[in-house]
C-alpha cells in the first residue's frame, strides 16, 4: 500500500550553497510512521556520512553537519538522502554547491555575406562553476532600439549563437553576453561593431589548376569571385596556399589582389600540388575596412609535366637545377627592379618574357 | 472503414519505409503481417541497445546512488503514473493478440510523452541529443506497432493521451523526487522493451508470415 504522504521530510530542500559554505540539514519522518530518529541514517552521493556529524533534535527528527563544501560533484545537484536503517529511502535533498558566474570574455562575431551575424565567446577563467550555466547573447543597436536575444545556440561550437535575420547595416550594434546559474549573473563588456566590418564570405568557387603549357614548374590557378557578393561593392583580395601532394606544410601566396587567376612558379616538375583558395572581402561599400577571410575552397589537384630529358635524372641534378632556378629568380627580380614599374600583376608575364629572353640568350651562349 | 485501415496502414507502412506517403507509394515489398511483426521485433531490440547507453549517461549525470548497480528505491504513489510492464506471468500468457499489442502501445506512447518531457528540461547538451534521438526511434515503434495492430484488424487503442498526466499535472514537488520520477521511468522503458521482445516473439509464432499479405501498388492518392 503506497502512503499518501511522503516518508519524511528533509529541510531545508534543494538549497543553492557556495563553495566552501556549511549546512545544517534535518530529517524529519512522518507521523504516519513507525520510526525514531535513531533508525535514521544519511549518505551524500551514496557515501554514508559519519554518526558524529548527526545530532538527534527530536524523536523522529535527525540532522547531519556538513562543513566546508566543495563543488557539486555533478550539475543536478549533490544527493543527500534520509534512510531508514534497513537501507530505504525515505526522503532526499539535491545540494547546488558551486559558484557564480564569470564574466564571458573574447567574444567574436561574422557574418556571412552580410546577412546574419554568428558570435561566440569564451566563459570567464576555467569556466567551472560546478552548477548549469546559462549563456544569452543580446545585442542592440547603438543610440535607439530594444535589447534583443539570440535564439539559436551552439551554431558554431558549445559558446556560440546565430542571428539569422533583420540586421541592419551601416549601424553599430552593441553586443554582450550574459551568463547565469543559481548563485548568480556575470555580463561581458559590451562590443560594438558595424556589420560590414565582420564580412566573410563563401569561399572562391569553381578553383580550376591546370599547367601552363610544358613548363615544369609553374601552375595557373582560375576562380570565380563568390556569388553571394555579387551585387555588393566590395573588393575582394584573394590568398592562394599550395603544397605537395605528401607534404603537411603550407606554402601561402599572399599578394593575389584583386584577379581571379594567379600563376604559381618555382614548384617542382612531375609533381603533384593540392591548391586551396580563400577571400577576404575588402572594402565593402567603400569602407577600406578588410573584412573576414573566408574558409578555403576544397583542395584542386594537379600536377606539374615532368621533362622528358630528365629522364635519367636524380637528385642531386634536382638539387643542382633548383639552385640555379633561384640564381635565375634573384637576377629576374634585380631586373624587374630596374625596368618595372613594381605592379605585380605584371609581374609573372615579365617574368615569362624574361625567361624566354633568357632561353634566347643561352642559345646564343651555348652557340658559341 | 476497410479504407480507413488500408490509410492508416498506407501511411505508417510509409512512416517506416521512410517514403512519402503521397502520391504512388512505390512500396514494392509484401508486408505480410509476419513481416511487420518481425521488424517490430527488432525494433525493440534495437532501442533496448540504444536505451543501455542512454540509461547509462542519464544516470551519470543523476550522480550516485542513481547510477549504482543495485539501487533500487521505493516506487512512490507518484511514480505510478508511468505504466508497468510487469504482470502476473498466467495473465500475461492469456492476452489475446488484440490485448497485447494494445498494452504495448499505450504503454510506449505513454512512455515517449514523459521521455519528451524529460528532453525540454535541462542536461548536458550531450544528454539532450541522445535523448532527441532515442524519442525519434521510440516514436518509430510506436508507429511501428500501429502498423501491425493495422494490418491484423485491429482498431488502435484511444489517443495515448488518454488518463491523467499532461505535462502541466502533477509534477514532482522537489528535485530529489523528479531525479527519481525520472530513474522509473528509464526502468520501466527497459522492462518494458524486455518485454516486448517477448510479447513480439509470441506473436510471430501465432501469425506465420504467408497467411496474411497485403500488397501495396500505386494507388493513386
Amino acid at each position: 500500500v503506497s502512503p499518501a504522504a511522503d516518508p519524511a521530510v528533509i529541510s531545508p530542500q534543494d538549497p543553492t550553497l557556495l563553495i566552501g559554505s556549511s549546512l545544517v540539514a534535518t530529517c524529519t519522518v512522518s507521523p504516519d510512521f513507525p520510526l525514531k530518529a535513531e533508525d535514521l541514517y544519511w549518505t551524500l552521493n551514496g557515501r554514508r556520512l559519519p554518526a558524529a556529524s548527526y545530532a538527534t533534535l527530536g524523536p523522529s527528527t535527525l540532522s547531519v553537519a556538513l562543513a566546508r563544501l566543495n563543488g557539486s560533484r555533478q550539475q543536478s545537484g549533490d544527493n543527500l538522502v534520509c534512510h531508514s536503517r534497513d537501507g530505504g529511502i525515505l526522503a532526499g535533498s539535491c545540494l547546488y554547491v558551486g559558484l557564480p558566474p564569470e564574466k564571458p570574455v573574447n567574444i567574436t562575431c561574422w557574418s556571412k555575406n552580410m546577412k546574419d551575424l554568428t558570435c561566440k565567446w569564451a566563459p570567464g577563467t576555467e569556466g567551472e562553476t560546478f552548477l548549469h550555466t546559462n549563456y544569452t547573447l543580446k545585442y542592440k543597436r547603438r543610440w535607439y532600439g530594444q535589447d534583443n536575444t539570440c535564439q539559436e545556440y551552439h551554431t558554431a561550437g558549445t559558446y556560440s549563437c546565430h542571428i539569422p535575420k533583420d540586421l541592419a547595416l551601416f549601424t553599430p550594434y552593441e553586443i554582450w553576453v550574459e551568463a547565469s546559474n543559481r548563485l548568480g549573473v556575470a555580463v561581458s563588456d559590451v562590443v560594438m561593431l558595424d556589420i560590414l566590418d565582420v564580412v566573410t564570405t563563401d569561399p572562391p568557387s569553381d578553383v580550376h589548376v591546370s599547367r601552363v603549357g610544358d613548363l615544369e614548374d609553374q601552375l595557373s590557378v582560375r576562380w570565380s569571385s563568390p556569388p553571394a557578393l555579387k551585387d555588393f561593392l566590395f573588393q575582394a583580395k584573394y590568398q592562394i596556399q599550395y603544397r605537395v601532394e605528401d607534404s603537411s606544410e603550407w606554402k601561402v601566396v599572399d599578394d593575389v589582389g584583386n584577379q581571379t587567376s594567379c600563376r604559381l612558379a618555382g614548384l617542382r616538375p612531375g609533381t603533384v600540388y593540392f591548391v586551396q583558395v580563400r577571400c577576404n572581402p575588402f572594402s565593402i561599400y567603400g569602407s577600406k575596412k578588410a573584412g573576414i577571410w573566408s574558409d578555403w575552397s576544397n583542395p584542386t589537384a594537379a600536377s606539374t609535366p615532368r621533362s622528358e630529358r630528365a629522364a635519367g635524372g636524380c637528385d642531386p641534378k634536382g638539387g643542382e637545377q633548383n639552385t640555379t632556378l633561384r640564381r635565375e629568380l634573384k637576377q629576374f627580380f634585380g631586373w624587374v627592379k630596374k625596368h618595372a614599374y613594381g605592379c605585380s600583376n605584371l609581374g609573372i608575364k615579365l617574368y615569362d618574357q624574361w625567361r624566354v629572353w633568357l632561353q634566347k640568350s643561352h642559345k646564343t651562349r651555348n652557340q658559341v | 472503414s476497410t479504407g480507413d485501415s488500408w490509410g492508416i496502414f498506407t501511411f505508417l507502412c510509409a512512416a517506416l519505409c521512410n517514403l512519402p506517403a503521397l502520391p504512388a507509394l512505390n512500396c514494392s515489398e509484401e508486408l505480410g503481417a509476419g513481416q511487420s511483426i518481425q521488424q517490430t521485433y527488432d525494433l525493440t531490440r534495437y532501442l533496448e541497445h540504444q536505451l543501455r547507453t542512454l540509461a547509462g549517461t542519464y544516470l551519470n549525470y543523476l550522480g550516485p546512488p542513481f547510477n549504482e548497480p543495485d539501487f533500487n528505491p521505493p516506487r512512490l504513489a507518484r511514480a505510478e503514473r508511468v505504466p508497468s510492464a510487469t504482470v502476473d506471468l498466467d495473465l500475461w500468457r492469456g492476452l489475446t493478440d488484440n490485448a497485447r499489442l494494445a498494452a504495448n502501445y499505450r504503454a510506449y506512447s505513454r512512455l515517449l510523452c514523459y521521455l519528451r518531457v524529460l528532453d525540454g528540461q535541462v542536461g548536458t547538451a550531450e544528454l539532450r541529443h541522445r535523448l532527441a534521438h532515442f524519442c525519434a526511434s521510440l516514436q518509430g515503434l510506436v508507429l511501428s506497432i500501429g502498423g501491425v495492430m493495422s494490418s491484423l484488424g485491429y482498431p488502435l487503442p484511444a489517443g495515448p493521451a488518454g488518463p491523467p498526466a499532461p505535462p502541466g499535472a502533477p509534477a514532482a514537488p522537489n528535485d530529489f523526487l523528479k531525479k527519481m520520477d525520472d530513474f522509473w521511468l528509464l526502468k520501466e522503458l527497459q522492462t518494458w522493451l524486455w518485454r516486448s521482445a517477448k510479447d513480439f516473439n509470441r506473436l510471430k509464432k501465432k501469425v506465420p508470415p504467408a497467411v496474411v499479405t497485403l500488397r501495396l501498388e500505386a494507388r493513386g492518392f
